[in-house]
């Protein structure tokens, strides 16, 4: 394991700046800087998952990660680019304005390698489908913390099947209340009320739709 | 129907106390959104007209035949005549985004928590210096546009419904068990920061957090004992969401949340006060703790996330257990979910006493009337054959 990497996964947040403003000022490729990042990012994932680590490590390290990106990107523009693992589109669905839930599995998920188009919050079935429609994108991620968001979550599947994309564009919906008689009420292939397992079953859906 | 020998008073107590009972008692937290829309009206207009939401409410516990307690009598606000509460409960409901005052937030929506930060990082000294009274004084023109003089009166008004909505249940022989709501510091700290900007002062500058937390926790039990001495109602609602072991590991909660916590409700208890515990989001690793807290005098209020069949198991003889209905079961399931998962509960998390049946959370707004009636007739009806 690099040492940036190590930083990430230890959560020291200054080391990690030192390291990348070090990185950058030796020259070192931006797009290894990227991926030692995010090798950082996996070994916080692997923790999550053995619960080692909590949704507070995924924060702080989703905040270095971010710090990192800030200073890195700007270098990658013109250059060697990392390759998309999948586009996905993300978004909280119609009438539910709860960003966390969100915003952390966004953050994950770039990390992973995903190109994500993160619509925000109280997005409607149509913004929905036009994006994907725009962007090609194969998957879809719907993020609601009320009961009601479960309707407009069943509206944008019903949208996403009338454009026609239905068996083009995998589905997972997502949320503190979600659970498997909800994913299957709303027509989902898969529901997480976990962030790190949301971005394993997108991998899966990113192979699969390659 | 099971042959009543208790009055419901006397059953939740019993509940509380882990004395025996005649059934398993239920209470499900009930606001105004689903009696509401039951009824007819819209959420916005329910929030916004307190007799007849309050009407609402008690039209459906007549339609379904009643049921044991309330944990919440309503949905005023207990608050003492200063400007500090007044300024802490502003902080609070202007973090909502109510039915039918944004766009995306319809009037039929229950209220919604917007995520940003309402106290800054630069604050801390502040409070820390003068307490959280002397901090809510000196800044009260940041957090709502009314002179003190308005801000008393309008706490007083809050804190006479909420006693007149007691008032309201106790004629019906139903007791409320929560005469004030507190957050813990934790908590309110968390949703005044912003999840992410208070996880990221946790691991940047603790040592302030903790003295913090420190400054504002007595001025939290002070007010909170004297909001429930002027509802009349003694217990208290602990708020609690973003210590547990959903968002932060133990050594976070042992540090930041559990002395707090422990300090509260042990407060409480000196009082004769009850303290039921909310508890949002997963707390299964944090159950052991509650152990350390005074027996026969609280509740362990689930959501559905924390496994409630463990929480039993911690937790037998020592505190009631009220849950967990999932929202998602009272909204999208059918009845015959329903009256399965209210047996499961009755069979194994009442087994020896100590259960209140109840909703995990509040019941939503889009609950089916049906799944709801299903919950209470099961506590009336189903006794487990032991």
């Amino acid at each position: 394991m690099s040492e940036l990497a190590d930083a990430i996964a230890e959560l020291n947040e200054d080391e990690a700046k030192r390291l990348v403003r070090e990185k950058i000022d030796a020259g070192v490729e931006p797009l290894s800087i990227v991926d030692e990042c995010r090798e950082g990012m996996d070994i916080v994932g692997g923790r999550y998952k053995n619960k080692e680590y909590f949704l507070s490590e995924l924060i702080v390290s989703g905040e270095i990660f971010k710090e990192a990106m800030a200073v890195v990107e700007p270098l990658l523009k013109g250059g060697k680019q990392a390759e998309s693992l999948s586009k996905m589109v993300l978004g909280t669905v119609k009438g539910d304005i709860h960003n966390i839930g969100k915003d952390i599995v966004g953050t994950l998920l770039t990390a992973a390698g995903f190109e994500v188009y993160d619509l925000g919050i109280d997005i409607a079935p149509s913004i929905f489908v036009d994006k994907l429609v725009e962007t090609g994108a194969p998957i879809l991620g719907m993020s609601g913390l009320l009961t009601p968001s479960f309707e407009s979550m069943k509206e944008t599947v019903k949208a996403v099947e009338e454009a026609g994309l239905r068996d083009k564009v995998k589905i997972i919906v997502g949320g503190g209340i979600v659970t498997e008689q909800v994913g299957k009420y709303v027509g989902a292939d898969a529901f997480t009320s976990d962030g790190p397992e949301g971005v394993e079953i997108c991998k899966k859906f990113a192979r699969e739709t390659k | 129907m099971i042959k009543e020998t208790m009055t419901s008073k006397e059953r939740v107590e019993a509940a509380i106390k882990l004395e025996p009972y005649d059934r398993v008692p239920v209470a499900p937290l009930m606001d105004v959104m689903f009696p509401s829309r039951h009824k007819g009206m819209t959420v916005a207009y329910g929030i916004s007209h307190w007799k007849e939401g309050l009407q609402a409410i008690v039209d459906i516990f007549d339609e379904v035949g009643g049921w044991d307690a309330m944990i919440l009598p309503g949905y005023s606000l207990a608050l003492t005549p200063k400007v500090a509460s007044g300024v802490m409960a502003s902080m609070g409901t202007r973090g909502y985004k109510f039915p039918g005052q944004d766009a995306a937030v319809s009037e039929n929506s229950q209220p919604q928590y917007e995520e940003r930060e309402r106290l800054t990082v630069d604050n801390y000294d502040e409070i820390i210096k003068y307490g959280w009274s002397g901090f809510a004084e000196r800044n009260r023109e940041r957090y709502t546009s009314f002179p003190p003089e308005q801000i008393i009166a309008w706490a007083k008004k809050q804190t006479e419904h909420y006693a007149r909505e007691g008032e309201t249940w106790a004629q019906k022989g139903v007791p409320s068990l929560c005469g004030a709501i507190v957050e813990s510091p934790l908590m309110f700290l968390s949703t005044k920061r912003s999840l992410t900007s208070f996880t990221m002062d946790l691991h940047r500058i603790p040592d302030k957090v903790e003295a913090v937390m420190d400054a504002l926790v007595d001025d939290l039990i002070t007010d909170t004992i004297e909001a429930a001495r002027l509802t009349g109602i003694p217990g208290v609602m602990l708020v609690l969401e973003r210590g547990g072991c959903f968002y932060y590991p133990l050594k976070i909660f042992e540090r930041f949340e559990f002395p707090y916590m422990k300090k509260m409700v042990e407060a409480f208890a000196a009082e004769g006060l009850i303290t039921v515990m909310h508890f949002d989001q997963d707390w299964t690793l944090n159950l052991p703790y509650l152990k350390e807290l005074p027996e026969k005098i609280c509740i362990a209020e689930l959501d559905s996330t924390t496994d409630i069949f463990k929480a039993k198991e911690i937790l037998k003889g020592h505190m009631c257990i009220a849950g967990d209905v999932p929202a998602s079961l009272s909204a999208i399931g059918t009845p015959e979910d329903m009256e399965a998962y209210c047996k499961k509960l009755i069979d194994v998390v009442g087994d020896g006493g100590g259960f209140i049946l109840s909703s995990g959370c509040t019941i939503p707004a889009n609950a089916k009337f049906e799944n709801f009636k299903t919950m209470i007739d099961t506590a009336k009806s189903y006794l487990p054959a032991r």
